[in-house]
């Protein structure tokens, strides 16, 4: 699904032209460009974000510390996002919503392009098929940088663990020695490529399959059924298994969401599963397993949210080397994360994130000790708006990492332009 | 409303007219004729003459139309790509309603007054009504009418405002004290928006969906009045009020 690196570049003029087409006066357009009569929105959301972590020679040093980085050559603290969003409307019961994004110039990603089907338009219920909205947790689907109050995103969504679907640790001292270097890791077993580890649940790509969602009353409740797993979405799929997902959202009142997620998928690709057990072995067993409370709480000037995810993952037991020992048991992480945000005055807000990752105790040969180095964070920011679709970003973002061989704390300065229409 | 007509028909003010050797005695003369007059014709206009003579004057009209060459669309809400299910449904605002305005106003209009209350309603993601055009002092209720959380805002500079996420049934107010256009916006639903013309003069009228207005009261003479709509301004046109009578203006946007 990648497509040319030079339409990269299209892109960006795609999002400048639809502004231009739309500009009035001196002000940028805020509204999404609409076409055939209404049937056919599109709109755009550019984010350039620039952190730095000040070294003792005052030099501004990027994230050595892989904290921020979401694969391996690109850090949510340095990025130039360019995205284009389209509905098309084909009538009451039809429309297709797409999303193109681009990293830093980099392959343009669909993100998003699936089928909304509204069976009767009397109830509130739709079928959405192909590369659909996370069923999963309340992250995710924040798809604009504006939705996000602060420039770094929650632990859950964006760290990389040391877990890979393509490749395994033949052994818990193997798993145990790469601690920290989920943002380029290699196993023994599987693909030997060294590539990054996954998050808990991905925020940076969608899942294909199809999934319903319905509203009664103060109740909504979404299922589906996708290719990959939460924190491995895919478009083609690695393995045999399906994943399943659910959420229920209950509004009791105004400013209240109170939601619970589930999701249980084939999680280590078929290719890894066979270059552990053989070529006959089944990769069902070999699951993520995932849970998540997540409420939020708004009123007058401030908003509030807690989510809590639980992510379990087993892996195929691969053929131990002499004295080390296997990973007999589920490899379970689990994160919290607490926001919150505060409008100071018309156009100015302030806003805070405090969020733990931590993992549950491996056993090797020779020591006991979480599977991946356990993570701290928190980020203290705000966001000015120099009008209604532009704004103006900044936050202070510390780290602490409990372990590994990488760096184990660092503080981050940064800044986001956000501009959408 | 109107106050005292203080300018000539042409929109100069009346003491320029006068020899520079006139005296205070006589325009404060002339001020209290024209004083008594208004109160005794029950709150018509006066007119000075330039000899002292105080004339009453009864207040017009200017009426017209306003065709609007392309009527603009209401913003559509960007695609709901992260939404689970097909958002809830919206009414599509009204955008050919107009505002024309006098340009320049006699300068008893400017008088401050309390504007009293105006309200703009939250009613299916979308603000009823679109436009609003109020005198300075004006206080504009923003009630909730919807079952969920609006949050209405504005950045523009001669008010800016944030009220604040509140619940179905609940209001919040803002009062208007500078004139300009204000944009008015929901920071949960980015479709919603709306215009707030505030005026330091009570001579402007919304049109009806025809493009028909009526602007009452206005004292004799000669002005310059625009339309407006959805951002849009004509080109300022002029048209003479008689005493008593009606002027005729149509206008063209876009």
């Amino acid at each position: 699904m990648k497509v040319r690196r030079s339409t990269a570049a299209r892109l960006t003029w795609v999002v400048w032209a639809c502004a231009a087409s739309g500009a009035a006066a001196q002000t940028l357009p805020s509204e999404p460009i609409a076409l055939a009569g209404g049937h056919v929105t599109v709109s755009g959301d550019v984010s350039a974000s620039y952190g730095c972590e000040p070294a003792p020679d005052r030099a501004c040093r990027e994230d050595v510390g892989f904290f921020n980085f979401t694969d391996y050559s690109h850090s949510a603290l340095r990025e130039l996002r360019i995205g284009v969003s389209a509905a098309v409307k084909a009538g009451p019961h039809f429309s297709v919503l797409s999303e193109v994004r681009t990293d830093n110039f980099s392959d343009v990603q669909p993100y998003a392009l699936y089928l909304r089907i509204r069976p009767w338009t009397s109830h509130d219920f739709d079928l959405q098929v192909g590369r659909v909205p996370p069923t999963f947790g309340s992250f995710a689907r924040r798809t604009y940088a504006n939705d996000n109050p602060l420039i770094g995103y929650p632990l859950a969504y964006q760290y990389l663990t040391t877990l890979r679907p393509d490749a395994l640790p033949a052994s818990a001292d193997e798993l145990l020695a790469k601690r920290s270097s989920g943002w380029l890791v290699r196993y023994s077993v599987g693909d030997p490529t060294p590539v990054q580890g996954v998050p808990l649940v991905s925020a940076f790509r969608w899942d294909t399959g199809v999934q319903g969602h319905g509203v009664i009353g103060i109740v909504s409740a979404t299922a589906s059924l996708t290719t990959g797993t939460v924190a491995h979405p895919l478009f083609r799929d690695d393995n045999d298994g399906r994943q399943i997902a659910t959420r229920v959202e209950l509004r009791p009142v105004s400013g209240l969401v109170a939601g619970t997620s589930f999701a249980r998928g084939t999680f280590v690709s078929q290719a890894a599963t066979r270059a552990a057990l053989g070529a006959e072995a089944d990769d069902s067993p070999y699951t993520q397993l995932a849970w998540g409370g997540d409420v939020e709480y708004s009123r007058a000037y401030y908003v509030i949210r807690a989510e809590t995810i639980v992510s379990q993952w087993r892996l195929p037991i691969a053929a131990t080397p002499a004295r080390q020992l296997p990973i007999r048991d589920p490899l379970t992480a689990v994160a919290t994360s607490i926001e919150g945000r505060y409008k100071l005055r018309p156009g100015l807000y302030t806003a805070a994130r405090f969020d733990h990752l931590g993992f549950s105790d491996l056993t090797g040969a020779t020591v006991t000790e979480p599977w991946d180095a356990p993570v701290t964070r928190v980020e203290i920011g705000g966001g000015y708006s120099l009008q209604r679709n532009l704004i103006l970003k900044f936050s202070y973002q510390r780290n602490v990492r409990d372990g590994g061989f990488l760096q184990q704390k660092a503080s981050f300065i940064s800044t986001q332009v956000v501009y959408w229409f | 409303m109107a106050g005292i007509a203080t300018t000539a028909p042409t929109g100069q003010p009346l003491r320029s007219r006068w020899p520079r050797a006139a005296t205070e005695v006589r325009a404060a003369l002339a001020t209290a004729a024209a004083f008594v007059v208004l109160m005794a014709t029950g709150g018509a206009f006066a007119t000075v003459t330039p000899k002292g003579t105080v004339l009453a004057a009864r207040p017009g009209a200017i009426r017209g139309r306003v065709e609007l060459r392309r009527v603009a669309t209401a913003a559509e809400r960007r695609p709901t790509v992260g939404e689970l299910g097909t958002p809830v449904g919206r009414d599509v605002p009204d955008l050919l309603r107009s505002v024309v305005y006098l340009e320049s106003a006699p300068r008893g209009a400017f008088e401050t007054s309390d504007g009293g209350h105006a309200v703009m309603d939250q009613r299916n993601e979308t603000f009823v009504p679109h436009v609003l055009a109020i005198t300075t002092g004006t206080t504009v209720d923003f009630p909730n009418s919807d079952k969920f959380y609006h949050n209405v805002f504005s950045l523009s500079k001669p008010r800016t405002f944030d009220l604040g996420r509140y619940a179905a049934g609940r209001t919040r107010d803002v009062r208007f004290d500078r004139p300009g256009i204000v944009r008015v916006f929901c920071e949960i639903h980015s479709h919603m928006n709306a215009f707030i013309l505030v005026f330091s003069h009570p001579f402007f009228a919304l049109t009806e969906n025809d493009g028909r207005y009526r602007i009452e009261n206005v004292p004799p003479g000669t002005y310059g009045v625009i339309a407006w709509n959805e951002g849009s301004s004509s080109e300022t046109k002029s048209v003479t009020v008689p005493d008593g009578g009606t002027g005729e203006l149509d206008f063209t946007i876009r």
